[in-house]
C-alpha cells in the first residue's frame, strides 16, 4: 500500500526511508499527525496505539521480511524510526 | 462507614501505614505517605485560594502524584477534574473553560502546551516535578512546597457525601464535551458495591488499565484504598505491548482486573498467556463495550480458575449492572447478558407504551433510579433535563432517574441484554463517541461542506471509525490534511481512520443526509479485500 518515491540515481529503496512512509501512511495520518522526526517517540506522540503496533509488526514481518518475537516488540524497539531501523539491520545479518 | 471518599484513605493509613498504596513506573508510596502527602496538598491548596466545590484539574500522566493529587483535592473540598493528558489542547482548554478549573496540577510539558488564554484564566498551577521557570501570569507552585505544610491533618472542611467529588468528561454529540457531575456518594454507592460483591482484601494487588479520566478507575483507585490494597497503574510504556503487559501482571503479582474488553482481546491474541503465568489472578472485570463471545470463551478456557465479570453503566451513574460468567453457559449463549442491578441501585426497562417491562420478552429504553444516578451535566441544563429527569413512574417523593439511551431486553433468565442505541453514540475500545463530535470536528475546516462520520463494527475495538466528506466546490483537500486538523480538535481515538470523499452525499427522501446507506457501503467496503477500499 505504501509506495516509496524513487530518485533515478536510487536502486532499492532506502530502509529507514520505507519505515517511515510506512508509519506515515499507515499510522501517523489516522492519528492527524503529520510530521513525525526519526527519533521522536512515536507512542508518546500517540502515532503508534495499541492496534498500530501490531500493523507495524506485520509491516516488518511480510514486507520487511524480518521475523519479530513477543519479546522483541517493545518500548525500546519500536519507540521511534531510528529503533525500528536498528532492530530490522540487527535481523538482516 | 465513609460518606467522604478521602475517609477511605485515612481508614487504610491507620490500619496498614507502612503497606504499599500505590506503584506507577517503578516508582511508589506507603500508605502513610499518601496520606501525609495529600494531606499537605490540600493545606497548599487552601492556602492558595481553593475553596469548597472549587473545580481543580489534573493534568499529566500517570504517576503516583496522580493518587495524592485526587486525594490532595477532595481533602481540600474541591473537586478534581482529571485531563486527558492525551487529548489536543483545544479540548483540554475548551473543558478547563467548561467547569471554570480554577488551578492545574500539572506537568511543565503538559502546561506548556495549553493556549495563552487558557493559562491566563488559571490562577495557580502546582508543578509534579520540578518547575523550570515560572510563566508569565500564572503563579507557578514546584511540588517540593508541599513539605512546608502540615502533614498530619487535613484541613477542616464541611463535606457530605451529597458535596461534588469530580467530574469526568465524556463525548458531545453537539461538537463539544459534557462534563458529568460525581458526587461522593455516587462514587461509594459504586466502591462499596464493589467491595461487597468482589471482597476485595488487604492482600490483593489491583492493576489501573484505564485512564484517569474515564470511571473503571474509580474502582482502581477507590477498592484499593477501601481494603488497604496496592494499586499498579499501567502507563504507556506497558499498555501498548502486551507480552509487556502480560509480564507485569505475572511480576507484580497482581490479583484483580479491570478493564475494556478490547484491551483483554489483545493480551489474548499477542501475549502468549498462560494460567501458570497469570496464577495469582483470581477477579477479571471488563466494561465499556461489547465482549466478542469467542474471545472471551478463549480467556475463561485459558483461565478456568478465574472469576470473570461482566460489568455496564454508563459515566451517567457508574456500573449499575452486573453479570458474572457462568462458564457452563458459555458455548450456547451468542451474547453475554449486561446481567442485572447492583445492590443500591434500581434498573427498569421503559417500553414504546412507556411502560415499565416486566415480562421476559419485553424490550425498551434502560433508565438506572438510586443514588448511584449523577445530578447531571456541568452547566448544562438542558442535557441535564433530557437524560436526569423526574421519576414519573413513582408519585410519592421527588427523585430523579437517569435514561442511558440504552435499549435493552428483560431475558428469561431474568438479566438484561444490550440491544443497542437509540441515537448515534457508539464504543470504540470502551471508550464513548458521539459521532457528532466527529462530524462537529470535520465541518469545523473551511473545505468541508458535508460530512458522516461512521462506525465500523469490528472484531477487537468494537467499532472503527470512518468518514464520508463532501468538500466545496473547487476545494481540495487530501485526507491527511483533515484528519491533522481533527487532530487539534478531537483525541485521536475518535479521528476517521479513513476519509472517503464524494460530490456529494446521498440524501433520503426527506433531504437528509442517508446515513444508513453511507453505512451500509462502508461496511461492505471494509469487508472486501484491502485492494479494493475507497481510500486515500
Amino acid at each position: 500500500m505504501s509506495t516509496v518515491n524513487q530518485t533515478p540515481a536510487t536502486q532499492a529503496p532506502v530502509l529507514k526511508d520505507q519505515i517511515r512512509d510506512f508509519i506515515m501512511e499507515n499510522l501517523a495520518h489516522a492519528k492527524g499527525i503529520t510530521s513525525f522526526t526519526d527519533d521522536e517517540s512515536l507512542m508518546e506522540s500517540g502515532v503508534i496505539d495499541s492496534l498500530g503496533i501490531f500493523r507495524l509488526v506485520s509491516f516488518l514481518e511480510e514486507d520487511l521480511r524480518v521475523r519479530v518475537s513477543d519479546e522483541e516488540i517493545n518500548a525500546e524497539t519500536l519507540k521511534s524510526v531510528n529503533s525500528i531501523e536498528q532492530l530490522v539491520l540487527s535481523k538482516k545479518k | 462507614m465513609a460518606y467522604i471518599l478521602q475517609q477511605l484513605l485515612t481508614k487504610s493509613a491507620e490500619r496498614y501505614p507502612e503497606k504499599m498504596a500505590v506503584w506507577a513506573r517503578g516508582r511508589s508510596i506507603t500508605y502513610r505517605e499518601l496520606e501525609e502527602r495529600s494531606n499537605q496538598l490540600a493545606h497548599l491548596l487552601r492556602q492558595h485560594g481553593i475553596k469548597k466545590g472549587d473545580r481543580v484539574g489534573l493534568y499529566f500522566p500517570k504517576c503516583v502524584e496522580s493518587l495524592i493529587s485526587m486525594l490532595g483535592v477532595v481533602k481540600a473540598g474541591a473537586v478534581y477534574v482529571p485531563l486527558d493528558p492525551q487529548a489536543p489542547a483545544d479540548r483540554v482548554g475548551y473543558i478547563i473553560g467548561n467547569c471554570g478549573i480554577r488551578a492545574l496540577i500539572t506537568k511543565e510539558e503538559k502546561r506548556r502546551s495549553l493556549g495563552e488564554s487558557t493559562l491566563a484564566s488559571l490562577e495557580f498551577c502546582v508543578m509534579t516535578e520540578e518547575a523550570t521557570k515560572s510563566s508569565n501570569g500564572t503563579k507557578i507552585i514546584p511540588w517540593t512546597m508541599l513539605s512546608e505544610f502540615p502533614a498530619a491533618q487535613s484541613p477542616e472542611v464541611v463535606l457530605t457525601e451529597t458535596d461534588l467529588a469530580y467530574i469526568l468528561y465524556t463525548s458531545g454529540s453537539t461538537g463539544r464535551p459534557k462534563g458529568v457531575m460525581l458526587s461522593h456518594q455516587n462514587a461509594l454507592t459504586f466502591v462499596e458495591w464493589c467491595a461487597e460483591t468482589f471482597e476485595i482484601s488487604s492482600e490483593d494487588r489491583l492493576s489501573n488499565h484505564a485512564p484517569l479520566h474515564f470511571d473503571l478507575s474509580v474502582f482502581d483507585v477507590y477498592n484499593a484504598l477501601e481494603a488497604g490494597a496496592t494499586v499498579y497503574l499501567i502507563t504507556e510504556d506497558l499498555a501498548l505491548f502486551p507480552s509487556r503487559l502480560a509480564d507485569f501482571v505475572e511480576q507484580q503479582g497482581i490479583t484483580v482486573w479491570y478493564s475494556v474488553p478490547s484491551a483483554l482481546t489483545l493480551l489474548l491474541l499477542h501475549a502468549n498467556l498462560n494460567a501458570e503465568k497469570l496464577g495469582r489472578l483470581r477477579l477479571i472485570l471488563f466494561a465499556g463495550e461489547v465482549f466478542p463471545m469467542k474471545y472471551l470463551r478463549q480467556l475463561a478456557d485459558l483461565l478456568p480458575h478465574v472469576e470473570l465479570q461482566n460489568l455496564y453503566g454508563p459515566t451517567e451513574t457508574n456500573v449499575c449492572t452486573y453479570y458474572e460468567v457462568e462458564r457452563e453457559r458459555l458455548a450456547s449463549l451468542d451474547k453475554l447478558p449486561i446481567g442485572i442491578a447492583c445492590e443500591n441501585t434500581e434498573v427498569f426497562a421503559v417500553n414504546d407504551q412507556d411502560e415499565i417491562v416486566t415480562q421476559a420478552g419485553g424490550t425498551g429504553e434502560l433508565y438506572v433510579r438510586g443514588p448511584a444516578v449523577t445530578y447531571g451535566y456541568w452547566a448544562d441544563a438542558e442535557k441535564t433535563a433530557k437524560m436526569v429527569v423526574p421519576n414519573r413512574f413513582q408519585k410519592d417523593f421527588e427523585e430523579k432517574i437517569y435514561r442511558t439511551g440504552d435499549l435493552v431486553q428483560l431475558a428469561e433468565d431474568g438479566n438484561y441484554y444490550f440491544l443497542g442505541r437509540r441515537d448515534s453514540m457508539i464504543k470504540s475500545r470502551g471508550y464513548r463517541i458521539e459521532l457528532g463530535e466527529i462530524e462537529s470536528a470535520l465541518l469545523s475546516h473551511e473545505a468541508v461542506k458535508e460530512a458522516v462520520a461512521i462506525a465500523v463494527p469490528d472484531d477487537i475495538v468494537s467499532n472503527r471509525i470512518v468518514a464520508v466528506v463532501a468538500a466545496h466546490d473547487g476545494s481540495t483537500i487530501k485526507p491527511s490534511e483533515l484528519q491533522h486538523h481533527c487532530a487539534s480538535r478531537i483525541p485521536k481515538y475518535m479521528i476517521p481512520e479513513l476519509i472517503e470523499f464524494r460530490e456529494n452525499l446521498p440524501k433520503t427522501s426527506t433531504g437528509k443526509i442517508d446515513r444508513v446507506q453511507l453505512t451500509q457501503e462502508s461496511i461492505r467496503a471494509a469487508n472486501q479485500p484491502a485492494s479494493e477500499v475507497v481510500s486515500q
